[in-house]
């Protein structure tokens, strides 16, 4: 849209600016149109000089010069007779535009050669006249000097050329003569030669800008009908996106009134186009978000910045009220003057109504999941633990199984509910300051149990680094512990899992090196997504709910850090995370 | 840390399982003493009479919640030096914040494990002042 602006812009402007006249003009065209009007010219001159010539033979015909003039009319004849052809071919050719430069060469030439007949009259009879056959003859001459400027006038130079072949011989004639009036006539006829140079070269710059003028304009012209029907696919465009969108669409007036309305809008709220153009969209509301309404709406008129994510309620025909949510553009011109204001809305009701059952199904998860889990995992390790004596094996086996799957249950709704609040950005962190030693030291016995369940142990690989972290304690053992048991459950049996501490510059980081199958190449991109795990048969295998990457990526990075891994060299996998060191 | 080691313990819970297995686990495993209230609003005259080391209020009961309990604890002068523990499933980090600050002893979450309650207890009850 832009550049169609652009485009009537500087088309409009065009006519007006030199500069701009001068650029839009096509300079090939330009100089088509000059040589046709030099050209147009021609029969014109070619009537004059015959008629000039007739008389100047008649006036100067003298027996002792009859040999002479006969030479110069057969001349005179010859010129006319080539430039009679040369209109004639330039009639006939079909391309003369584009050959312009060509035959604008050609008439120079016969200018010139017509000049020179003149001036050979000049030289030839002015000094073997007497008195008023000179006089005759002066005036003769300045005449086709003087006719050639209206002749070529639309190439200064070509008249240049012309009127020097016969002002040349003719001064030097006069100047040669012996007479003092003739030689200060000899003086003058440059400075008239001068002049007549000058007019014609005013002359032909007239004729140019007049050309250029009309290309330019020729050319905004088309450009501005190019224009105006690109404004009209756009429109009708435009149209078709409302009319056939399937959201729906107003166009409001300053004060709020509709005056257009598509037909998915119909649809949504009940009523036919022409019962609303007119009406206050007020109309569709309750009453009692009027007020709001109006607040918002002036809020709206005074900025002139679209909103979006207005969640108006409407009331419908049908008497049923909907959520909407509306994005509102106010369409302004170039001189800050609205002209009208575009609603987009889309029904969110049932969405809405998810996000409110989303909300009460994870309270749910959160409580009376969480609290029969509790009855009975603290069942199952209280006989596990021996807390009630020794129980058979058999017996043992089974509550073991028992209780190791009501963790997994309970792992899952963690996972979810943890999900949900980073989601919902309800997760608050209480960053603390934390050594970084201690934290891989806790850690690593919080889950040495984990690790004994598959027969892995757990090993700090060099000396772990006295520096301290700002992060949330309890946030951050979740991290530990989620790669921790990740090492535990892939590493083979026997295997050690080590973990490092390094600083990278300002970054102090906690690398868990495995001895595991690695990660598949597949699996890379979306090893830290939702419910991801490389082979689905582990998490039934291993335990695990494929949530425990993505929410340490989002703990980490909500704690200004970043998480990763890497393949290990011999084999297994790193995975690491960085934090800002506490300075 | 208080001078004598932790002995008696009363639990204000309505839920009868979780009763059952805190019972266990602080009788036979914390080797504690427990005096158990199902309706917390007789709770105040329980602890009046059983003169625990430490209270246990659950966060939700129906009648009362172990919040209100508690600020009622802290009206009543019998009662309002005791230290309390809040045992919730669903307290969000603000609302166990704000319990702190009122002057709750601790909070664990629920499921606990009932192999480790116990020394939780105990935990909490060593970062006590003395006296």
């Amino acid at each position: 849209m832009s550049n169609l602006a652009n485009g009537i812009h500087s088309a409009a402007r065009g006519a007006s600016d030199d500069a701009a006249v001068r650029e839009r003009a096509d300079p090939a065209l330009v100089r088509a149109d000059r040589v046709e009007q030099l050209y147009s010219q021609l029969p014109l001159g070619l009537v004059a000089t015959v008629v000039i010539g007739v008389i100047a033979a008649v006036e100067l015909h003298e027996g002792r010069l009859i040999g002479l003039l006969l030479v110069w009319a057969g001349l005179l004849g010859a010129v006319v007779a080539l430039h009679g052809l040369l209109y004639r071919s330039y009639r006939q050719d079909a391309r003369r535009a584009e050959n312009a430069g060509q035959w604008l060469r050609w008439l120079g030439i016969g200018a010139f050669a017509a000049g020179a007949v003149w001036g050979f009259a000049a030289a030839v009879f002015f000094p073997s006249h007497a008195d008023e056959r000179q006089v005759f003859l002066a005036f003769l001459l300045a005449g086709v000097i003087s006719g050639g400027i209206p002749m070529y006038a639309a190439s200064w130079p070509i008249f240049a050329a012309y009127g020097a072949a016969i002002a040349l011989p003719f001064t030097y004639v006069l100047a040669t003569f012996g007479n003092r009036l003739f030689a200060e006539i000899a003086l003058l006829i440059p400075l008239f030669y001068g002049a007549s140079v000058a007019i014609a070269y005013r002359l032909s710059g007239v004729f140019l800008s007049g050309y250029r003028l009309r290309h330019a304009y020729q050319r905004s012209l088309v450009e501005l009908d190019e224009a105006r029907r690109q404004i009209q696919a756009s429109g009708r465009k435009l149209a078709l996106f409302a009319e056939r969108s399937p959201i729906a669409v107003f166009e409001l007036d300053g004060e709020g009134v509709l005056r257009e309305v598509n037909q998915a809008a119909e649809i949504l709220f009940g009523y036919a186009a022409d019962e609303l153009v007119g009406s206050s969209v007020k109309r569709l509301m309750l009453a009692r978000h009027h007020a709001d309404f109006d607040r918002e709406w002036q809020h709206l008129m005074a900025s002139r910045q679209p909103a979006t994510g207005v969640k108006v309620r409407i009331l419908r025909r049908d008497g049923l009220t909907v959520v909407c949510e509306w994005t509102v553009t106010p369409l302004v011109n170039a001189e800050g003057a609205l002209i009208s204001v575009i609603a987009q809305g889309h029904d969110v009701t049932a969405q809405l109504e998810a996000e409110r059952m989303k909300k009460e199904f994870t309270s749910t998860l959160s409580h009376e999941l969480r609290t029969p889990l509790t009855s009975i995992i603290g069942s199952l390790q209280l006989i596990n633990a021996g807390v009630l004596g020794e129980v058979t094996k058999d017996v043992r086996d089974l509550t073991e199984v028992a209780e190791r799957n009501s963790q997994r249950l309970l792992d899952l709704i963690n996972d979810i509910l943890d999900i949900e609040k980073i989601d919902s950005g309800k997760l608050t962190l209480n960053p603390e300051v934390l050594s970084v030693d201690d934290l891989v030291r806790e850690a690593m016995v919080l889950n040495k149990g984990f690790g004994d369940r598959f027969k892995v142990r757990f090993e700090s690989q060099g000396e772990l680094l006295r520096r301290e972290v700002n992060a949330d304690r309890k946030r951050l053992l979740q991290v530990m512990t989620n790669l921790l048991s990740n090492a535990a459950k892939f590493s083979p049996e026997g295997e050690v899992v080590q973990i490092s501490t390094e600083q990278h510059g300002a970054w102090l980081r906690v690398a868990v090196h495995d001895r595991g199958p690695g990660i598949p190449e597949a699996f890379r991109s979306r090893i830290f997504g939702r419910f991801t795990q490389a082979d689905s048969t582990t998490s039934r295998h291993k335990g695990g709910t494929g949530l425990g990457l993505a929410i340490c990526k989002r703990l980490i990075e909500m704690m200004q850090g970043r998480i990763g891994f890497q393949d290990r060299d011999g084999g297994g996998t790193t995975f690491w995370f960085e934090l800002p060191a506490h300075a | 840390m208080p001078e004598r080691a932790l002995e008696r313990i009363c639990y204000v819970e309505d839920d009868e399982d979780i009763q059952r297995i805190v019972r266990m686990s602080l009788e036979r495993v914390g080797k504690m003493t427990v005096e158990v209230v199902s309706d917390p609003n007789q709770a105040i005259g329980v602890m009046m009479r059983f003169k625990p080391d430490l209270v246990m209020l659950d966060w939700m009961m129906p009648g009362m919640d172990g919040p209100t309990l508690f600020r009622k604890m802290k009206q009543d002068p019998q009662t309002s030096a005791l230290p309390v523990v809040f045992i919730t499933a669903k307290a969000t980090q603000r609302d166990m914040e704000e319990l702190i600050a009122l002057g709750a002893a601790g909070t664990i979450s629920k499921p606990f494990s009932p192999k480790d309650l116990p020394d939780q207890l105990r935990a909490i009850w060593a970062k006590l002042p003395a006296g």
